[in-house]
């Protein structure tokens, strides 16, 4: 399995649609200004996207995974990093599946 | 429009971005490894990780696109998750019009495509020091992509040594990361409607398949485009 032909045409897509948003701004500076409610829009896309993933994460998964959170929200609250967040919660999640099988 | 008022776009100015975009490398190392190990547990080879770190070039956008990327693959799924997560860089690109102005098109649009958020805002602050060297964001991005695609590659190659990644958590490091990007959007009072609404809607939406994020992430992004404060 080197590049399959459904996930090339998958990343061109996503390449286009990416690459659409960097250019797409500055192109459209020359015609139009972007208001304060477009802008919060645009702002809070993103935000509500990582609370889409995340909430049925939380919802379908088992105390594995809500330690997991829990463990990734207390460890960003306490140090304000990154890594070290997605260590410890990923460490979490797999050491509770060993012992919870 | 006078084009003898276009910015610098120098050697001298790729190489200052190039150089001051070394205190990314860290972050970026560490974002693409995830991502190499995310794509490993998602079922891409390695040759697809690396053209999908080459070619979209977005870390977050990249992490998204897996969470909704199924066997065979629903294409408009993910294309709009990386166009919704995407969406942002619209306003980083606008913030740059006033200082590219007069650029020849082909350095702005390429300059763009090497834009993400950590060498935008290197040089938003060039700007502000009164460095108006427009290859600043183009020398920065283009030896970030090659750090982005090379630490992709080794993620995979890591990701395929763990083996089952169920059982190394390797599945639960987008959750990690979401949930530490979740906990930094809460201190924002305006920031706290649109993530609850996002995980509210795609909780009430969960069925199979990767629609849920994009339902959320609209319902969410509107509440916050209707919350938002007014301009003080």
């Amino acid at each position: 399995m080197l590049i399959r032909p459904d996930a090339l045409t998958a990343i061109l897509l996503m390449g286009l649609a990416s690459y659409a948003c960097r250019a797409g701004g500055f192109f459209l500076m020359r015609y139009v200004t972007v208001t304060p409610r477009v802008e919060a829009w645009l702002k809070a896309i993103p935000i509500a996207l990582v609370g889409a993933i995340l909430g049925p994460i939380a919802v379908n998964g088992g105390p594995a995974e809500w330690l997991g959170l829990a463990t990734a929200i207390l460890v960003m609250r306490t140090t304000g990093n990154d890594f070290l967040s997605v260590v410890a919660s990923v460490a979490v999640v797999a050491l509770m599946r060993l012992f919870l099988g | 429009m006078n084009l003898s008022a276009a910015p610098p776009f120098t050697w001298a100015g790729f190489r200052a971005g190039a150089v001051r975009g070394m205190i990314l490398v860290p972050s970026i190392a560490m974002y693409g490894i995830a991502f190499g190990i995310m794509a490993s547990a998602a079922g891409l080879s390695t040759a697809e990780s690396m053209l999908f770190s080459g070619v979209v070039f977005a870390g977050g956008a990249q992490m998204a696109s897996l969470q909704a990327w199924t066997e065979p693959v629903t294409f408009i799924a993910v294309t709009l998750t990386t166009l919704a997560m995407n969406s942002r860089y619209m306003l980083l690109g606008a913030t740059l019009r006033p200082w590219y102005r007069g650029l020849p098109a082909h350095q702005s649009y390429f300059s763009l495509f090497m834009m993400g958020d950590g060498n935008w805002a290197l040089a938003m602050r060039e700007h502000e020091d009164g460095r108006r060297d427009a290859a600043f964001i183009a020398g920065s991005g283009f030896v970030l992509w090659f750090l982005w695609v090379g630490t992709t590659a080794a993620g995979h190659v890591f990701g395929q040594l763990l083996g089952d990644p169920h059982r190394f958590g390797a599945d639960f490091m987008l959750a990690a990361f979401f949930a530490g990007m979740a906990v930094v959007f809460f201190r924002k009072a305006s920031q706290i409607w649109p993530l609850l609404a996002g995980i509210a809607v795609a909780v009430e939406k969960t069925v199979s398949g990767p629609w849920y994020i994009l339902v959320g992430a609209l319902a969410g992004s509107l509440v916050g485009a209707f919350r938002r404060a007014d301009p003080a």
